[in-house]
């Protein structure tokens, strides 16, 4: 029995002592009395989510970040590539799926 | 001579073309860091491309016959502008010629090996597409609506498509989806002259696609889709023939339906300390007629200063052969059932090589444009032995082909 405390007491020490667990914080009340969170708010809203505040966006903007740096090339690639392949491209609503290879 | 008018068997890929663009279009504009505004500036952008397939290997076609393959020279033009400061729009055109001769029917060789029998240099037509897109922004998401229109000599097809997307995490995620339909309409050429082409078909095509974006750190971005479409009526290509042992004929023909399932996952990383951004991206595909296939791109786009950027690409591609894809039928077939010989839907893989350059400059004294030349290259090489899954004989047909482009564009 002392051991299984003793062992209990250890993982809780070195669980509460390291560093990478995220950080428990006790609910304020001001956290209930704001608007209802919508399921898929509490599915995907988690603080280790929030990676970079507005101000450090700078590199993001890129045009050569985005998905599709030049909108015709991309539209006449894509086209190529199905009209030659069996697959049709992702990545969007498109995809109609034309099934006459 | 009576002129032949002959297209490529996936002309409805313009439907989906536009279907795909509308969603890609201002996605691009808009940039991957969310803004949740219209686009500030016009947008205004104009390309020009040829298209050139590789003469068919004279081992892989009749002897004597014409080995020529298929042209297509494209001009694009693109406007896109707010309207309010909650509204944005833009139009896309294209207009298409295509010349030249497509695979038609495979037959075997003295030796039972497959051989391409090509449609002769007769395919001689054009493609204008239109498409439109609007979008409205709310405080924390966008909603768009777009809707194209294509037309050919022998199809029409109409699309709609409606996506979205909205932001948690103070706008680091990003969830967005997007339905599109297309109804599409074809009249084969000929069909009096050639007793497996149909007069008139119709085709309906859907689309339903949910994606989740995640800003990892200052300098990259991951997005993964899903992309589920449906396509129902006519999915065979009218243009093409299955031969049976014996010099029997039979109508391409396909499963009136099919259903498909893409994985799309793309990487964006800049690296400050090389002034460069890699682009990454991965798909997976299924279908119901069997079909599998993988897809992997990377590029690298290097700048030099503020003016010049160079972006050499590689891409691969693999697919393993539809359930019902034959060279050609044996001897006695009676011709039931669900088959083609169109090497499209053949087990084969994929390399292509592409390089671009870019030169950025701007003119402060006309209204401070900020203009864009591009110019860039790619070469498509396919063949069995590239294949993850190769078959023991390769499909005859298999195409090579360079796209060479220039462009412009401008914001203001």
């Amino acid at each position: 029995m002392k051991r299984i405390v003793v062992c209990a007491a250890a993982l809780a020490l070195s669980a509460c002592g390291t560093a990478s667990w995220p950080e428990f914080k006790m609910p304020q009340l001001a956290e209930y009395t704001e608007r209802p969170r919508s399921y898929l708010e509490i599915c995907l809203e988690h603080d280790y989510l929030v990676r970079v505040k507005p101000w450090e966006r700078a590199v993001l903007t890129r045009v050569d970040m985005a998905w599709a740096p030049d909108p015709l090339e991309t539209a006449r690639r894509n086209h190529t590539f199905f009209s030659k392949e069996a697959s049709m491209p992702g990545g969007s609503a498109g995809g109609g799926g034309c099934g006459c290879n | 001579m009576q002129l032949r008018r002959r297209v490529e068997g996936k002309r409805e890929s313009a439907a989906l073309r536009a279907l795909t663009t509308s969603a890609l279009a201002l996605s691009g504009l808009a940039r991957v860091a969310a803004a949740d505004a219209p686009i500030d500036e016009v947008y205004t952008a104009y390309s020009f491309s040829t298209y050139e397939e590789d003469e068919l290997e004279s081992s892989k076609g009749l002897p004597l016959a014409d080995h020529g393959r298929y042209e297509v020279t494209t001009h694009q033009a693109m406007l896109a502008a707010p309207i309010t400061d909650q509204i944005d729009f833009s139009l896309e055109v294209t207009h298409e010629k295509m010349s030249g001769a497509s695979p038609w029917y495979t037959v075997p060789d003295a030796a039972g090996a497959p051989v391409q029998v090509m449609s002769g240099p007769t395919i001689e037509d054009q493609r204008d597409d239109f498409l439109v897109k609007g979008n409205y922004f709310l405080e924390n998401a966008r909603l768009g609506l777009s809707s194209g229109y294509s037309s050919e000599n022998d199809y029409t097809a109409m699309n709609l498509g409606f996506d979205g997307e909205t932001h948690f995490n103070e706008k680091n995620t990003t969830l967005s989806g997007g339905l599109a339909l297309s109804l599409d309409e074809i009249d084969p050429v000929d069909a009096d002259l050639y007793p497996t082409r149909p007069g008139h078909e119709t085709k309906q095509s859907y689309a339903l696609n949910l994606g989740l974006a995640q800003i990892l750190n200052r300098r990259s971005v991951v997005q993964s889709s899903l992309t589920y479409a449906f396509g129902t009526g006519y999915l065979s290509d009218p243009y093409k023939q299955t031969f049976a042992e014996g010099g029997v004929f039979f109508a391409d023909e396909r499963p009136s339906s099919r259903h498909a399932l893409s994985w799309l996952t793309r990487y964006r990383r800049h690296i400050e300390e090389v002034e460069a951004t890699v682009h990454l991206s991965y798909q997976f595909y299924y279908d119901s007629w069997d079909v599998s296939s993988h897809t992997i791109e990377l590029a690298w786009y290097q700048s030099y200063g503020d003016s010049l950027q160079i972006t050499p690409s590689i891409r691969y591609y693999t697919q393993n052969e539809a359930s019902f894809y034959v060279n050609f039928l044996p001897l006695g077939d009676t011709g039931s059932g669900d088959y083609s010989s169109d090497y499209r839907l053949a087990s084969y893989g994929a390399l292509g090589f592409g390089i671009k350059g870019e030169y950025s400059f701007r003119t402060p004294w006309l209204t401070d444009i900020g203009w864009k030349l591009k110019l860039s290259y790619e070469r498509y090489m396919s063949s069995a032995d590239l294949a993850l899954d190769g078959p023991a004989v390769e499909a005859p047909g298999l195409v090579n082909f360079n796209v060479f482009s220039v462009g412009i564009s401008a914001v203001f």
